[in-house]
């Protein structure tokens, strides 16, 4: 796993399959590995939106304080399940 | 009738609640963990004359205290309350979910293991030799699918097996990947003493090393202060929950080699995902995909755009029909020059803000933007930016100032700062609506390629921008990368999809219209009564700084929309609707111009006073120029900075003009 936390340090993003590749393992393995270093806190999932910025946006429909959704008049909604996810160092 | 407790314990999903429904029906009650807010369900059935007691655990990861799932879980079972432990696997997908059965081995609870989801394996292709399992492990393993009724027989017989040997794991290999660990086995000799009932010393070792708090609270009661001193010094050599994390994978693997078929034997990759992640052929492949977007965009927006020129005609008729009935100037004016003229205008910028919306939505519905997004991350990530960059760019597409509040999520200073510096090369939805009305003016058919040099100069733009204050802002070691999950391409969701773009032009309707109406109005106000022969202000003002604003390609009208547009960006065409066609000025130009008869429109009217090159230079400082005031200011709350709001700030307009300028020259040579 340390292998895989130095290859996050290097400054280049990659996907599932790259990172499996640049290991020489599966991207199963690699779903397992960084399920287990977000659990003990070593890498995090990007939030990329922070709703506590919503609504100050000229082109925000509003979006409530309860809902999580990102803005809808700057992205659709649910955006953010069609792009991905990421993670990143802790 | 004899009673036997049983646990369930599993990560979540691994279908715990479904076998618990199945085995208690109606019998079960749920309520709270004493001093916990985490749902509490028992449950009970009688089998062969047995009464089962059953504790349906909560989902937990792992047995480590990080949660207060995971502490209840454990303290149940190390209570000795349960005869027997029923441990739940995915059968799909064992790597991953026999890390539980890891984590467990070394709790001296009895246990059994249980590979659920039996069918989803078998449609896998995937075969589990389960005796062979059970010979490594030492304990009772069944094959079960929780949703299929008929497995229930074999699951009561296992059952009654495993609390008739009552047996436990075999730890004897995972000890062997352990004692790899350095200070290890140092550890585990000095614990060998200490009275923690459920709990064997190998696994409190690994929970030390793994720095459980409760685990470690409970070692410093236990053991006297040399020893806790002795063993907290081997342990910080230990390499933590790294070390052991990776000793329970290595366990899991060599359980499953010989014992399971493997069918992922590789890394497999869609063609087009392909492309995409290669690393030379994915950022041209990129490019051209937004490229043809851009394009594409224009299909849908041309008709809107045809239908904004129809307002000259509405112009046209209105002007007749308010002359015709002797309606004063001032009121013709206002009515014609300013309301119907801006209203064309801004139909023409919501057809492409509908276009543009309409592909990149679309491409985003398909999982195409993720890989888009991928790929410029990838590039930003070797500039020093974060994974988390990439949604402030996108919705700088959108908003700047959404952008910057989206930066909010960018906890490195330095790397937020730079990340809004560069967001604010991102043309956002009020130039993505003037650029394109803008070029098809007067490009016509060379308007989308007008857009493309466009999107390739904001590229080098950010690539520049991150160059010149990178090196100030990030430092090496706070680079990092990032790992993406790519979605899965899928169909678009069209009612979800339609209903961001109609709900977006509409937004983009009225906020453009609020800005154009009113700068439109101000400068319409400011031109009102001038001649041929000028005197206002404006004129004088505008005549004395021509020479400069000349230097930069374009003339002083330009120059004016070009300083209304750091405004807001919409300001710029209010500019143009008030000095080019507004009453007098357009008289001047065409008296100027030799007595030509008035131009019929707007259009025709910007084609005959404003040369290619100097469209072409406007064009390059509008879209280049800092995006609005509003902006500025979401810039200065995000960062905190005067000094380097101002800077970034000062650099886009001296950098809008420096690119009008080298647009102008290259259009000389071109026109």
């Amino acid at each position: 796993m340390q292998d895989l936390l130095e290859l996050l340090k290097d400054g280049n993003s990659r996907t599932l399959e790259m990172m499996a590749k640049d290991l020489g393992t599966t991207t199963g393995d690699v779903i397992r590995r960084m399920e287990y270093l977000e659990h003990i806190g070593a890498i995090r999932q990007v939030a990329f939106m922070d709703n506590s910025g919503c609504g100050s946006c000229s082109g925000c429909t509003g979006c409530s304080g309860e809902s999580q959704a990102a803005c809808r008049g700057c992205v659709p909604q649910n955006a953010d399940v069609n792009m991905g996810k990421v993670w990143e160092i802790a | 009738m004899s009673t036997a407790t049983i646990a369930l314990l599993g990560q979540p999903n691994s279908g715990k609640s479904t076998l618990f429904n199945a085995l208690t029906g109606l019998k079960q009650h749920v309520g709270n963990w004493p001093g916990k807010t985490v749902e509490k369900k028992e449950g009970s059935f009688a089998y062969n004359g047995m009464t089962y007691e059953v504790a349906d655990l909560p989902g937990s990861y792992s047995m480590t205290a990080n949660s207060d799932e995971e502490v209840i879980t454990r303290d149940f079972i190390a209570s000795g309350e349960a005869d027997i432990v029923c441990i739940l696997a995915d059968s799909s997908q064992l790597e991953r979910s026999l890390f539980m059965l890891a984590d467990y081995a070394g709790i001296s609870a009895p246990c059994f293991l249980v590979l659920n989801m039996e069918d989803v394996a078998k449609d896998q292709g995937k075969t589990i030799n389960v005796k062979a399992l059970e010979k490594k492990l030492g304990i009772p393993v069944m094959l079960f699918s929780a949703t299929d009724k008929k497995a229930y027989d074999r699951f009561y017989a296992t059952l009654e097996r495993a609390l008739r040997e009552k047996s436990h794991i075999d730890v004897s290999a995972l000890e062997k990947e352990y004692e790899k660990i350095s200070g290890y086995s140092e550890i585990k000799d000095q614990l060998s003493e200490t009275d923690i009932s459920g709990y064997t010393p190998m696994w409190l070792t690994v929970k030390y090393l793994e720095n459980d708090k409760v685990v470690s609270a409970k070692l410093k009661e236990e053991l006297s202060g040399d020893k806790a001193a002795s063993i907290s010094a081997l342990g910080e050599k230990a390499g933590g929950a790294i070390a052991t994390g990776e000793c329970k994978f290595n366990w899991i693997d060599k359980l499953l080699d010989g014992t399971v078929n493997k069918s992922e034997t590789g890394v497999k990759l869609g063609k087009l995902d392909r492309i995409y992640t290669h690393r030379f052929w994915g950022k041209p492949a990129v490019v051209l995909t937004v490229i043809l977007g851009l394009f594409a965009s224009f299909i849908p927006a041309l008709p809107i755009m045809g239908l904004g020129s129809l307002v000259d005609i509405l112009k046209n008729v209105v002007q007749g029909a308010l002359s015709t009935a002797g309606c004063p100037a001032l009121i013709m004016g206002l009515v014609c020059d300013v309301f119907i003229q801006s209203m064309g205008y801004i139909i023409k910028m919501l057809g492409f803000v509908f276009g543009v919306t309409l592909v990149f939505g679309f491409l985003e519905e398909v999982g195409v933007m993720a890989r888009i997004s991928y790929v410029f991350d990838n590039t930003m990530g070797k500039l020093g930016l974060q994974g988390k960059s990439v949604m402030p760019f996108l919705v700088s597409f959108g908003c700047t100032m959404g952008g910057a509040a989206g930066t909010r999520v960018i906890d490195n200073w330095g790397q937020k700062v730079l990340t809004i510096a560069l967001a604010w090369a991102v043309p956002c939805g009020a130039a993505w609506a003037i650029v394109p009305m803008l070029s098809t003016v007067f490009f016509g058919m060379g308007a989308p390629v007008v857009i493309a040099v466009l999107l390739l100069v904001m590229i080098l733009h950010m690539w520049v921008t991150a160059k010149i204050f990178g090196r100030g802002l990030v430092k090496k070691e706070d680079r990092c990368g990032m790992i993406m999950e790519l979605p899965p391409y899928h169909k678009p969701r069209w009612g979800a999809l339609l209903r961001y773009v109609f709900g977006r032009t509409k937004d983009t309707f009225v906020r453009v219209a609020k800005v154009v109406l009113l700068v439109c109005l101000i400068f319409w106000v400011l031109s009102y009564g001038s001649g041929v022969n000028d005197t206002s202000i404006l004129y004088r003002l505008g005549i004395a700084i021509e020479p400069v604003t000349k230097f930069f390609g374009l003339p002083w009208q330009l120059f004016i929309a070009f300083v209304a547009s750091s405004v807001g960006k919409e300001g710029a065409v209010g500019v143009i609707s008030a000095l080019y066609a507004g009453g007098s000025y357009g008289e001047g130009f065409m008296a100027a111009m030799g007595g030509a008869a008035r131009a019929a429109n707007l259009n025709e009217l910007l084609l005959a006073n404003v040369t290619k090159p100097e469209a072409l230079a406007f064009i390059f400082a509008i879209t280049f120029n800092l995006p609005c005031v509003v902006a500025l200011a979401a810039t200065y709350q995000e960062i905190h900075s005067a000094k380097w709001t101002a800077r970034i700030a000062a650099y886009y307009t001296v950098g809008a003009l420096l690119l009008s300028c080298v647009a102008y020259h290259i259009g000389l040579l071109i026109w």
